[in-house]
C-alpha cells in the first residue's frame, strides 16, 4: 500500500509546490500581443455583425429613457427655432401637446398711393426681398394698391416699397420704431384664426 | 463605451450638427459682403449658444441689406438686436417664445425699460405678450409718452384683455389720433373705457 501511494504523493507534492513566475512575464506577453498585426476594421465589422447577449438592467433602461427625454425636451424648447426640424418629431411624439408650426395665413396689404408706378410689400416673412413675386401689389384703381399674400403665424415687421425706392410704413398697422436703419416699419401679429 | 454614454452623446451630436447647419443661411451669403457675413454669423452663433432665437438676427441683416445700409451699420444693428433680445428674455422669462422675445426687443428699442417688461409679464399671467407688446410699441411710435403707454398696457393686461381686444384698442387710438386727437388723451380715454367695461378701474399715468 505504502509503495503504491508514494508516486501519487510525490505528484501531489509537485503540484502543491508554489510556482515561481518571473515578474516580467506579464510585460513580455503583452509586448508580444501588441506586436501582432491589427485588424481594426475587421474587428469593428465582427463587433457589428456578431450576435451578442445584451444585459438590460432597469437602471440602464431608465438612464436611456432619461437621455431620450432630455433630447425631446430640448426639441420642445426650440420649437419655432432653428433646430425644431431635428428634435420636434421626437418631442411631438413624446409630448403630444406640442403643436407643429402653424401654416401660413393669407393677409391682405393695402396702400393708397395715387402717384405710384409700383408697390411691393417687404418684411421678415419674405426675406425683405423687394423683387419677391408673391408680394407685388396690384393697382385696383383710384390709387389703391393691394396684395393678398401668405404670412406665417407670429409677429412680423414689414413695410411697403413704392417704385423700388421709397419705404412707406403701413398707415393702418402698428408702427415699429426703427433706430437701426432709419426707415419706417410696421408690425403685424398673425394669429391662427386670422383670415 | 457604455450604452448610456452613447444614448447621451448621440442626441447631443445631432443637436450640435443641426445648429451648425442652421447657421449657414444661404440668403445671408447672397446679400452680404464677406466681412459683414462673418460678423453676422458670429453674432448668430452667439445667440444660438445663449438660447435666443436666431431668425430675427438674420432678418435684421437682410432688412439692412434691402434698405441699402453698409456692412458696419448692418453688423451694429444685428449686434444691438442680439443684446436687446438677451435683455428681453431675461425680463420676460426663460419660457418666452421667439415672437415674445422679438416684440419685447422692439419695445426695448422704443424706450420701455426691462423692469416694465417684467411688470407686463407679471400682469399678463400666462397669456401671450406678443400683441400687448406690439400695441405698446405702436403707442410710443404715435407719441404717447413711454411711461403712460406702459402703464396703460399693463392696466389693460391686468384687466384680462385678449389679443383681438388689444388690436381693437390700437385701431381706435390710431383713428382718434388720425382725426386730430392728442395721442395721450386718446390712448388714456380708450384704455379707461375698456378697463371700466371689464370691471376693474385703472389709474393711467398723467
Amino acid at each position: 500500500m505504502h509503495d503504491q501511494r508514494d508516486p501519487i504523493e510525490s505528484i501531489a507534492r509537485e503540484l502543491r509546490r508554489p510556482v515561481q513566475v518571473s515578474v516580467s512575464l506579464d510585460d513580455r506577453i503583452m509586448g508580444e500581443v501588441r506586436q501582432l498585426p491589427h485588424y481594426g476594421r475587421l474587428k469593428l465589422w465582427l463587433r457589428l455583425t456578431t450576435p451578442r447577449t445584451i444585459t438590460i438592467t432597469p437602471l440602464r433602461v431608465g438612464l436611456a429613457a432619461a437621455a431620450l427625454a432630455m433630447f425631446a425636451i430640448l426639441g420642445a424648447a426650440h420649437v419655432g427655432n432653428d433646430i425644431w426640424r431635428v428634435a420636434t418629431p421626437i418631442a411631438t411624439a413624446m409630448f403630444p401637446s406640442i403643436k407643429k408650426p402653424a401654416p401660413n395665413q393669407r393677409v391682405q396689404f393695402v396702400l393708397v398711393a395715387p402717384d405710384a408706378k409700383k408697390v411691393s410689400v417687404v418684411g421678415d416673412f419674405n426675406g425683405w426681398d423687394v423683387a419677391h413675386a408673391g408680394y407685388q401689389a396690384q393697382h385696383r384703381g383710384g390709387g389703391v394698391w393691394s396684395v393678398t399674400a401668405p404670412v406665417p403665424v407670429g409677429h412680423h415687421r414689414y413695410s411697403f416699397v413704392v417704385d423700388d425706392s421709397v419705404w412707406v410704413a403701413d398707415p393702418t398697422a402698428p408702427r415699429v420704431i426703427d433706430n437701426d436703419y432709419g426707415m419706417p416699419n410696421s408690425a403685424i401679429v398673425v394669429s391662427e384664426q386670422q383670415k | 463605451m457604455s450604452v448610456v454614454r452613447r444614448a447621451l452623446i448621440g442626441p447631443l451630436v445631432l443637436i450640435l450638427f443641426s445648429q451648425a447647419a442652421a447657421a449657414q443661411d444661404p440668403r445671408l451669403a447672397a446679400r452680404l459682403d464677406k466681412p459683414t457675413l462673418g460678423s453676422v454669423r458670429a453674432i448668430v452663433d452667439s445667440a444660438r449658444v445663449a438660447g435666443l432665437p436666431t431668425a430675427p438676427l438674420v432678418d435684421k441683416a437682410l432688412e439692412g441689406s434691402a434698405k441699402g445700409s453698409d456692412g458696419g451699420n448692418i453688423t451694429s444693428a444685428v449686434h444691438q438686436l442680439y443684446l436687446r433680445m438677451g435683455s428681453a428674455k431675461r425680463a420676460i422669462g426663460p419660457t418666452a417664445t421667439a415672437d415674445e422675445i422679438k416684440s419685447a426687443s422692439d419695445a426695448l428699442d422704443a424706450g420701455v425699460s426691462a423692469r416694465d417688461l417684467a411688470r407686463l409679464r407679471s400682469a399678463s399671467g400666462k397669456r401671450p405678450l406678443t400683441m400687448p407688446l406690439a400695441v405698446l410699441s405702436d403707442l410710443i411710435g404715435r407719441k404717447v409718452p413711454v411711461a403712460t403707454a406702459t402703464d396703460l398696457v399693463i392696466q389693460l393686461a391686468k384687466s384680462g384683455l385678449n389679443d383681438p381686444e388689444f388690436a381693437l384698442f390700437q385701431r381706435n387710438v390710431r383713428a382718434d389720433i388720425d382725426r386730430g386727437a392728442d395721442p395721450t388723451v386718446a390712448a388714456t380715454t380708450r384704455a379707461r373705457g375698456l378697463v371700466l367695461r371689464t370691471g376693474s378701474e385703472t389709474k393711467p399715468a398723467e
